[in-house]
């Protein structure tokens, strides 16, 4: 009673994740995957050790210096649904652009109407949320994360809650953004997303392992 | 997408918190501004009607200020008699430049001339007149002929009727003075002649006579000299001339005054126990909401908004709702007091006139200034504690 239990999500982590990579890193629930995305993308500072995104530690960085690292070198496909119900489709997408340079704001609208036409949501583009299905709410999400043109693509499940055809869909589209030189690291508990990447680790009890070779998949892309 | 935008867009999508907070804010600026207007409405009336007056001093018999209040206040008439020789007294203390009597009589119940049943009838000397002559010049170019009355705002003449009948003697309505709010807004004014002309008719063809001695008068209007103290001069005249009060017109309405003093702490402190209890409303709907919304804030901040954009944008969410709510609610209170004007101070029994543009805008800048310092009260903290939140501990939730 009153005892403090001390979780560590993530430890002995040592990742090096290179330009051009497509890496799946899988786990069960629990097992540390979304917090290590999460210091990936700086949306959470390590107790001990350092991340480094290209060569700014994010140790080091105020908030104001990592919100902008985030909206200009990062895309982030969340797990769970994160459009904002109060945005139509095209202005979810629009809405990293609003964090930016003052060109990219103006430019807003139309890129990201190219994005979603992209995503074969060209009819789409004034649908709230609320009247999209799973499939075109994640499709939404994915334009999203490709609105500042990111260096790297981090995604949280990105095909959970889908059925079969549409995942095959949205992994398809993991592939065409990969296939353009934009890194890729997603997580998942689906063994069978393995087969789509160019690393395979597997995550447990916080503790990362390399099962690449275990792993069909895209080879000779990094 | 500024945090503006942002901000509007929000507002749309949560409707219930929004229009507990609307609610709020409405009721708060609408309460402030309607009970100020009135406070300072009556506080304008008096001022007018006072003005009205012109005298620096009245000068009543003894222990009839009271009723003197209650007719200028609320136009109630009222009989107080003195001899006229108390005239030359109150002339002859040092101070006073000028004098001029006035005899008050009312009408008899039911005059049908009138929106008030009973109106109170001021008889003047244009000889010596100081305080309706003014007028007279400026609207009419002349002075008051015999069988002419000019009225207070109140005063009309009956639709298809050439005259007015006080007593059963026609009198021909030359103009209106402006709405004070006061008592002399149902008052018609006349000379000498004029109502020793009803008494004569009175006696002959009304239902009762008027008595009208020409002995006797209600209260004297004194002009202060320039550069003496009306302070001094009216203790001079309680002091020299006896059985008489004089009453310094800036301190006529003192029991009132106090009254409305009263009145004023009363509603100061409902009304700060009402924005105290929807700081806390508020402050509970939008922490309630910051609850709901941390995966929201959490997926901003994810994209790259900084917390301060995100504590801008919570913040102009509420800051648009209150700035739209207390100009609605203020909008509804002005209209409703200024329509029912005449109502209020009917059934209140206050004298009442909207203030002037300059004091309704300063009441409204208050009512405002006041409610959006409301909300941002209420909803600082829980701003600030979204804004600063770790995003990964709140996607988690």
């Amino acid at each position: 009673m009153g005892e403090q239990i001390v979780v560590t999500p993530v430890r002995h982590v040592s990742l090096t994740v290179s330009r051009g990579d497509f890496i799946i890193i899988v786990g069960r629930s629990g097992s540390g995957k979304t917090t290590l995305l999460n210091l990936a993308a700086g949306l959470v500072k390590p107790t001990s050790g350092e991340v480094f995104i290209g060569d700014a530690n994010v140790r080091n960085m105020n908030d104001k210096q990592l919100s902008l690292l985030r909206n200009r070198k990062i895309g982030f496909v969340f797990q769970y649904p994160s459009l904002l119900s109060s945005l139509n489709a095209l202005e979810n997408v629009a809405l990293p652009a609003s964090f930016g340079p003052g060109q990219r704001r103006r430019n807003a609208n139309a890129r990201a109407s190219e994005l979603l036409e992209l995503m074969g949501l060209s009819e789409r583009l004034e649908s709230y949320p609320r009247q999209l299905s799973a499939g075109e709410q994640k499709r939404v999400v994915i334009a999203r994360s490709l609105m500042n043109a990111p260096e790297v693509v981090l995604a949280d499940e990105p095909t959970s809650d889908l059925d079969e055809q549409t995942e095959q869909e949205i992994m398809t589209l993991m592939r065409q953004i990969h296939a353009e030189g934009v890194t890729i690291m997603i997580v998942t508990h689906s063994l069978e997303l393995m087969r789509y990447a160019t690393r395979a680790l597997r995550m447990e009890d916080g503790v990362l392992t390399d099962i690449t070779g275990m792993a069909g998949g895209i080879r000779g892309k990094s | 997408m500024n945090s503006i935008r942002l901000a509007l867009k929000n507002i749309k999508g949560t409707s219930f918190r929004s229009l507990v907070i609307f609610l709020c804010v409405m009721g708060v600026a609408g309460f402030f501004l309607s009970t100020t207007l009135i406070l300072r409405g009556t506080e304008h009336s008096l001022n007018v009607g006072l003005e009205r007056l012109g005298a620096d001093i009245i000068v009543v018999p003894e222990g009839a200020d009271t009723k003197l209040e209650s007719a200028l206040l609320m136009g109630k008439p009222t009989e107080i008699w003195m001899p006229r020789g108390i005239m030359e007294q109150v002339a002859a203390v040092p101070g006073v430049e000028k004098v001029s009597p006035q005899v008050f009589l009312s009408t008899l119940l039911g005059a049908h001339c009138c929106s008030a049943s009973e109106m109170f009838l001021v008889v003047f000397d244009p000889e010596t007149d100081f305080t309706i002559r003014p007028f007279l010049e400026e609207e009419l170019g002349r002075g008051l002929g015999r069988g002419e009355v000019i009225g207070g705002r109140y005063v009309f003449l009956p639709p298809g009727d050439k005259y007015i009948y006080v007593y059963a003697h026609p009198l021909t309505l030359v103009g209106n003075l402006e709405k004070t709010g006061t008592g002399l807004d149902q008052t018609m004014f006349f000379t000498v002649e004029t109502a020793q002309d009803i008494a004569l008719t009175s006696q002959t063809k009304a239902v009762e006579v008027l008595n009208f001695d020409s002995n006797l008068i209600s209260a004297i209007m004194v002009k202060t000299a320039p550069g003496t103290d009306p302070h001094e001069v009216a203790f001079d005249i309680r002091m020299d001339v006896a059985g008489v009060e004089s009453i310094e017109t800036p301190l006529l309405f003192g029991q009132y005054r106090n009254q409305l003093t009263g009145m004023l702490w009363g509603f100061l402190v409902a009304l700060g126990i009402g924005w105290g209890l929807s700081v806390a409303l508020i402050g509970l709907v939008f922490s309630m909401a910051a609850n709901e919304r941390r995966r929201e804030i959490s997926v901003l901040r994810a994209l790259g908004a900084t917390r301060s954009f995100v504590f801008r944008s919570l913040l102009a969410e509420v800051g648009l709702l209150t700035l739209g709510a207390s100009l609605l609610g203020i909008l509804v209170a002005a209209v409703a007091i200024y329509l029912l004007s005449d109502f209020i101070s009917t059934s209140m029994e206050i004298p009442f006139l909207f203030p002037s543009w300059g004091s309704f805008l300063i009441l409204c800048a208050i009512g405002i200034a006041l409610a959006l310092g409301m909300v941002i009260l209420a909803a600082l903290f829980p701003a600030l504690r979204m804004s600063r939140q770790e995003p990964a501990l709140a996607m988690r939730e």
